[in-house]
């Protein structure tokens, strides 16, 4: 779908000024080509095998608790999903307070490199550091979210910013002071586009703080962890109904208007916040976070600088490497597997390709796949082709496919068709796909970041990347390694995202609707 | 008022828009940036004084919008600025974006405030200038949903609300027509001491204003203040050019 169609029928002008080539392989073809070529090259060195033992009788049970599903079988469901909602407004709440005005000083080197550096950490990584110092308090679930989301407010906001036109800064009088001028001039430019965003944002901190349930927060992951462990597949297809329905509804149950009145609910109904044991909190950082070698020190000279390099380099080589390695793995696969259900969805729920109703259809299975958040649908692979990297790489591929096939179909839906004779299928061939397909692969590479990232869930489910070994540090209570390996995981992103901007150049406004 | 000697503007493709200053580094930079950079005005000298009604006239691509910015930043603290490009923001109403005119007359808070409640004083005074103006919608409407004429009289109402001395005008009335032009022009005229604008109809160039000044291809070719001018001079100055 990507190469370009030639005419098969050559002009009868006679042509002597151009050489006729038939075949030219493009910037996009050649992106395209590389992404598959890399998969195909590292599928051999991936761990995908398909070992189940009996795929059918799982698959029968998960499709009967679908079609039975008990809406009852929860017992704090209310609960749930108050708290689900309370954690994600409050977060995106704080993320803005936070995020908006670091995006005014983003150009400082500093500040977008710290940036980079929290946003690269997973919600479930912070989750599990504050999880040690906080315990099981709402704190944990709001911070985990506000941390890397105000980071990233202050990336696309800043984004946003630098994109919109100076043409309006020209005409102001040169004498009116800095703020008149910035928020006449910029912001109340980019309004619309900042609030949208920000609705965007919302929907993804739904789904993180469903997936913070997955490590024990008392949200809708929660008991649908405990569901699906648990084989209650018709109370886990309920939760996984009533989750879908939320992310699907947002525009009507929570309209911008709303969203203090939201606020001020959220902070009265938030479960109580246990007294922080301020020991525990000196304990954590001046203790527990730091390798053995220092901690048994008493003083700076005592440090055995030998035993460091030992525990450092044993950490490494046997934890950080390999985890490092398996990570871009899952991802490179993940990244073709993508594309390809990109494409796929964007075809089905293209209003150019088919009349309305199939549309909708094909509308909603994007929905379902991009509001299931991918554990659960790692888990449900899990169980159907046994462990190994496929469940992950098949999750990531669906849920990202789906949010970037969303986005793709936004755009190509609002293309006017071309007013000449062409059947639907050259319609959408001729016109449609060469107009979004750059930013399809702009939207593809920026997710490449969020897959890098969220490979970290997966670990929690037994697949070797990154976060397995950062969450079996936490499991073992040895903090520092896991703080080593948080960091190389940050550092990991940070340069996978610096490299990405080095060596690709995409339509400039295409990062801030992602 | 102000004075311009051998002023040479170049054009950066690159950047876009930019224009840029060289009066004496000349050869350093066209050596190394030849294609980069387009040279939109020559050796150009120029002198306006305070009270002037200047119109400068040209066929497209002459140079006068490069050389009318130019002015602009020379006298950036005293004149008011109508760009071709107008520079409305489309999501705030007509009365935001004439009021943009007034931001520097007010502190930050104020016009904080006027952002989320406009006041009432300056919602009275820029009624009056609408309706000076002709502009019959209701000051609330976003600016996106106005035709080209109407967006064009909210610039010129920007322009005019900033209250200074000197008007710099590209080309602010192309959109309206002749009869509105000339009201219009009338009103521009009455409230600035000093005017320079690119002028597109060159009947109304001679008629109304005291100086005109005409730019070919990067270089001054007329200045009345120094010759007679006449229409014919004008006419051929067209004509030449449509046929190169």
């Amino acid at each position: 779908m990507s190469q370009p169609k030639h005419p098969r029928h050559v002009p009868q002008v006679k042509n002597t000024q151009y050489p006729l080539r038939y075949w030219k392989i493009g910037y996009w073809q050649k992106l395209t080509l590389s992404i598959w070529l890399i998969a195909l090259v590292i599928i051999p060195f991936a761990d995908i095998e398909i070992v189940s033992f009996d795929p059918f009788l799982e698959l029968t049970r998960m499709v009967n608790g679908l079609i039975t599903p008990d809406f009852f079988a929860t017992e704090y469901l209310f609960e749930a999903i108050i708290q689900t909602v309370n954690f994600a407004i409050i977060g995106v709440c704080l993320g803005l307070v936070l995020g908006a005005p670091l995006a005014l000083i983003y150009q400082h080197p500093i500040v977008s490199s710290c940036c980079a550096f929290l946003r690269a950490i997973h919600e479930i990584f912070w989750a599990l550091l504050f999880l040690q110092i906080f315990g099981l308090s709402p704190i944990t679930g709001i911070l985990a979210i506000t941390i890397p989301f105000a980071a990233t407010f202050a990336r696309v906001f800043h984004d946003i910013i630098n994109q919109s036109p100076d043409s309006p800064l020209e005409s102001i009088d040169k004498r009116a002071d800095i703020i008149s001028r910035f928020t006449y001039g910029k912001i109340a430019q980019v309004m619309p586009q900042l609030m949208s965003y920000t609705r965007y944002r919302f929907e993804c901190a739904l789904r993180s703080s469903a997936v913070l349930g997955f490590i024990g927060m008392p949200t809708l992951g929660f008991y649908m962890e405990t569901s699906f462990r648990q084989g209650n597949y018709s109370e886990g297809a309920a939760l996984l109904m009533i989750f879908i329905a939320l992310i699907g509804l947002i525009r009507y149950w929570c309209p911008p208007k709303l969203l203090g009145v939201y606020l001020v609910i959220a902070c009265v109904t938030l479960v109580d916040i246990p007294n922080v044991d301020s020991s525990l909190l000196v304990r954590f950082i001046t203790q527990d976070i730091l390798p053995p070698a220092i901690t048994n020190a008493a003083t700076l000279a005592e440090v055995q600088w030998l035993s460091l390099s030992a525990w450092f380099s044993t950490l490494m080589l046997e934890q950080a490497i390999p985890g490092a390695i398996a990570t871009i793995t899952l991802a490179l696969m993940a990244l073709a597997a993508t594309h390809f259900i990109t494409l796929s969805a964007h075809t089905i729920a293209s209003k150019h390709l088919w009349p309305a109703p199939f549309t909708w259809f094909g509308r909603f299975m994007l929905l379902i796949g991009r509001s299931v958040p991918e554990y659960i649908l790692a888990f449900i692979f899990l169980m159907l082709l046994g462990p190994s990297m496929l469940p992950a790489v098949i999750a990531l591929a669906i849920h990202n496919g789906c949010v970037i096939a969303y986005l793709a179909v936004k755009q190509s839906n609002a293309i006017a068709p071309q007013e000449m004779q062409m059947s639907r299928l050259n319609q959408f061939n001729y016109h449609i796909m060469p107009t979004i397909y750059p930013n399809m692969m702009a939207l593809l590479f920026y997710r490449f970041e969020i897959i890098v990232r969220e490979t970290a869930v997966f670990g929690i489910l037994g697949i070797m990347t990154l976060g397995f070994y950062i969450d079996s540090n936490f499991s073992e209570i040895r903090y520092s390694n896991a703080l080593v390996l948080i960091t190389c995981t940050a550092l990991l992103n940070v340069a996978i995202d610096i490299l990405s901007r080095r060596l690709l150049k995409f339509p400039q406004a295409t990062q801030a609707s992602c | 008022m102000f004075k311009i000697d051998n002023l040479n503007l170049y054009y950066d493709k690159t950047a876009g828009t930019n224009t840029r200053k060289n009066t004496r580094k000349k050869t350093s930079n066209k050596t190394g940036k030849k294609d980069a950079y387009t040279q939109v005005i020559f050796d150009l000298s120029l002198t306006i004084n305070e009270g002037e009604k200047v119109a400068i006239i040209g066929p497209s691509g002459a140079g006068k919008s490069s050389l009318l910015h130019h002015i602009y930043q020379q006298l950036p603290t005293r004149s008011a600025l109508c760009s071709q490009r107008q520079g409305l923001v489309d999501n705030l109403s007509i009365y935001h974006n004439i009021f943009m005119g007034a931001l520097a007359r007010h502190h930050w808070l104020f016009n904080l405030v006027n952002l989320i409640r406009p006041f009432k004083q300056d919602l009275n005074a820029i009624a009056a200038l609408c309706q000076q103006l002709e502009l019959d919608q209701p000051l609330t409407k976003k600016v996106d949903q106005l035709s080209g004429g109407q967006r064009q009289r909210v610039a010129l109402a920007r322009a005019l609300y900033q209250q200074q001395s000197i008007f710099i005008g590209d080309e602010p009335f192309s959109a309206l027509d002749p009869l509105m032009t000339s009201r219009l022009l009338d009103i521009v005229l009455a409230q600035h001491n000093t005017v320079i604008m690119v002028v597109h109809d060159r009947a109304l160039a001679m008629s109304a204003f005291d100086r005109v000044i005409a730019l070919d291809k990067g270089r001054l070719v007329l200045d009345s203040q120094q010759q007679s001018v006449d229409q014919e001079q004008i006419t051929a100055l067209y004509q030449t050019n449509a046929v190169a």
